[in-house]
């Protein structure tokens, strides 16, 4: 045991030697996650003004309907609304991509709106068959926001219609309208009778709630609770292309033989081969956590020292990867593309890439072939929930040991067939 | 008893024989030269013994015990000092030896003592906290042997440890092989320098094709009375070439002059020297050439290995 612990101490010496590669490991995975939070609207816990959808209107009817529903839609915060005159010059910025949607409403807005009667109204056929072409508007979108286009035809038909109903409906009947108003204010009286039931039959839990730790869920950090895992189990697997790098410039330089020559056996030798690595993934993945928590106001959830078995078993299975690949590949090139093949290919199916909750249901299955996907899985756990399953964070530790421990005999076999 | 006693050691690599039938011993203080081309088998013996090949046959039995015995106390027994260098060049030469020599089991002010010896012995003290990578070729070599003998082996091997260094490093170098020597340590000396075999070495192993063609005590092998004889022909032709067939080696031809040597052959097989040259007298008269120069040639180790081994050129 003695000579593993040599030849760790021997190979952390070449390692912290070479502090460039040291640097880009704990580097790179910090860009990546500095530049997606930065893509998403969050840089170091400030949140941006999240992008809005750009409008540009051109009304031609300029009279009390039109108004009202410009005022209505600059209510809502999603859209960023500008007026033009005419009809050139707004399709003219659109192509320029000062804007991404343009509605025209035309001069016959008021007067179409005019001629509805009730029933079109509540069978929203017969003039309001077409919705906005009924109502002499138009929307137009650009190549990038084709299909923003359809949901910035819904909005502006809703606003439109909550401001000409109650009027065409007070026009058209009195009595009907007020009546259904009567019936509004009752289902609102009961919702918030219902209200006040719920909220004393849950006082005690949100009392509890209120006492026990705060939420690792809130707005400004949520980005990074998905990122910094991800990219931090992405990143840890490049430790498969610098351990198989040692290995064959180890081999390269003979000294592998002359390890193999000593009184060492061949599993210290590979225990001692494998343990830096380890080391270096470890603290790796416990720098990224902490830079993610300094710079990113991420929050390491309500459990947090159940992250620890969690970081162990991903790194074991990275390094367990890392000896297979290191026995396999023959040259640098080759170290090269297995390595990049299998950690990118990995990364990418198990959800490091994009967010597994975004993926679909099969994919998410296919994507537990990874260890990368069960470490993802025990993050998401520790990290995104107020009450973790610690059995699903204790199952998918067992599976990336599981891994780590295929991985490693595959290698150790491969290591005894190099003679 | 000897030191290493290898017995009809076998090794295969499909249908390809590496090594066939091929046996050898080393006693103590005696150093045996390894000779062959290229992929003649002595690698793959010395990986044998090393512990970084497995034998299909035969035996190796060293300081009375099997190579496969136990493993661990022979390779403590035996050091290897690789033809490639086998260091570390991010490491200084003090820790390359400390790194090599804890692997040994020393430790404390043991192991400090021994990299210093060992520095010392190849005269890299002075540089013993620099980078290997910094060192001279020369010094990588010095320092390459003084990792594979650190431990005090019995038994070394060297794969061609001179190769490449200066005319200094390498008087260094078989000055340190000399004093294993005197320490009573096994040598097996593998390399292309003929004349460091036959400086350092008292037998020598001549491979070819995973054979041993020759294996003996050097004098016996090369029967130093032997000599050639070496004649200078003016007027050669092709006809004459003919004529003289087997009789003479042709060696370099220049225009229309040519050196022949007439061997001495040993054995049954060899005829009086004095008759074979009587005999391409005659036939270098009646094809109108003259003999012009005729001088003796000593019978060297090179010409000895170049007839076991042939002159196509190998791999």
């Amino acid at each position: 045991m003695q000579d593993a612990w040599y030849i760790t101490l021997k190979d952390l010496r070449l390692l912290w030697r070479d502090q460039r590669t040291l640097a880009i490991l704990l580097l790179l995975p910090l860009i990546f996650i500095t530049i997606l939070g930065t893509s998403t609207g969050q840089l170091f816990s400030t949140k941006q003004k999240a992008q809005r959808i750009k409008v540009g209107v051109v009304d031609y009817d300029q009279k009390e309907f039109s108004q009202l529903i410009l005022s209505e839609v600059e209510k809502l915060g999603a859209l960023d609304i500008q007026e033009f005159d005419d009809i050139v010059a707004a399709r003219k910025r659109m192509e320029q991509g000062d804007f991404d949607v343009t509605v025209f409403i035309g001069p016959e807005y008021t007067e179409r709106i005019n001629n509805l009667r009730l029933g079109d109204l509540l069978a929203r056929k017969g003039r309001l068959k077409d919705e906005l072409d009924s109502l002499n508007v138009k929307v137009e979108s650009s190549a990038y926001f084709a299909n923003a286009k359809q949901v910035v035809e819904k909005l502006i038909f809703g606003f439109a219609y909550k401001s000409f109903v109650p009027a065409i409906m007070k026009r058209d009947s009195q009595k009907l309208a007020m009546t259904l108003i009567r019936a509004a204010n009752k289902i609102d009286r009961e919702a918030e009778e219902a209200e006040q039931m719920a909220q004393e039959a849950g006082e005690e839990l949100t009392q509890i709630a209120a006492q026990g730790p705060a939420s690792p869920l809130n707005e400004q950090n949520f980005v990074y609770q998905i990122i910094v895992p991800s990219y931090t189990v992405m990143f840890v697997f490049f430790i498969v292309l610098l351990m198989a790098r040692s290995m064959i410039e180890e081999r390269d330089l003979g000294t592998l033989a002359r390890l193999r020559m000593s009184p060492a056996s061949e599993a210290w030798t590979i225990v001692g081969k494998t343990v830096p690595f380890l080391i270096v993934s470890i603290v790796q993945t416990m720098l990224l956590f902490i830079a993610g928590k300094l710079f990113f106001s991420m929050s390491w959830g309500v459990k947090p020292w159940f992250l620890l078995p969690v970081i162990v078993c991903t790194s074991m299975s990275a390094v367990g990867l890392g000896l297979l690949v290191a026995t396999t590949a023959r040259t640098d090139a080759q170290v090269s593309a297995y390595g990049n093949f299998l950690v990118l290919t990995m990364a990418g199916l198990s959800g490091c890439l994009m967010p597994r909750a975004w993926q679909p249901e099969l994919m998410q299955k296919i994507g537990l072939v990874t260890p990368h996907a069960w470490s993802l899985v025990a993050y998401d756990q520790l990290l995104t929930k107020q009450y973790p399953e610690i059995d699903q964070v204790a199952r998918c530790c067992g599976m990336l040991l599981f891994f780590a421990a295929i991985f490693f005999s595959l290698g150790w076999w491969r290591f005894k067939s190099l003679r | 008893m000897s030191l290493l006693q290898v017995r009809n050691l076998h090794k295969r690599y499909g249908d390809f024989v590496a090594l066939h039938d091929v046996s050898f011993e080393v006693d103590r203080g005696e150093v045996l030269g390894f000779l062959g081309p290229n992929g003649a088998g002595k690698t793959t013996a010395m990986m044998i013994l090393a512990g970084l090949k497995t034998k299909d046959g035969g035996e190796v039995i060293i300081d009375g015990k099997h190579l496969e015995d136990d493993p661990v106390h022979l390779k403590r027994l035996m050091g290897v000092v690789p033809q490639e260098l086998a260091i570390y060049p991010d490491l200084t030469g003090e820790e390359n030896l400390g790194f090599f020599g804890s692997l040994y089991g020393y430790s404390g002010a043991d192991l400090k003592r021994r990299v210093a010896e060992g520095l010392e012995r190849v005269g890299l003290t002075e540089f013993a906290s620099q980078y290997v990578r910094a060192y001279s070729g020369g010094m990588k070599r010095r320092l390459n042997f003084a990792v594979g003998v650190l431990h005090e082996p019995q038994l070394v091997i060297l794969d061609e440890p001179t190769v490449g260094v200066d005319p200094q490093s390498r008087s260094h170098l078989l000055d340190c092989v000399r004093d294993l020597m005197d320490k009573g340590v096994g040598v097996i000396y593998c390399s292309h320098y003929m004349e460091e075999i036959e400086a350092m070495c008292r037998r020598v192993a001549i491979f070819d094709h995973g054979k041993i063609l020759a294996y003996g005590a050097l004098d016996e092998l090369l029967d130093r009375n032997r000599r050639d004889l070496e004649l200078l022909v003016e007027g050669w032709t092709p006809a004459l070439a003919e004529k003289l067939g087997e009789r003479v080696i042709v060696g370099e031809v220049r225009g229309d002059s040519a050196v022949v040597t007439i061997p001495r052959v040993d054995g049954a097989q060899g005829t009086n020297l004095t008759q074979r040259l009587s005999e391409v007298i005659t036939l270098v008269q009646a094809g109108a050439g003259q003999l012009s120069q005729i001088h003796t040639k000593e019978y060297t180790l090179e010409r000895m290995f170049l007839e076991k081994t042939g002159r196509r050129l190998r791999d």
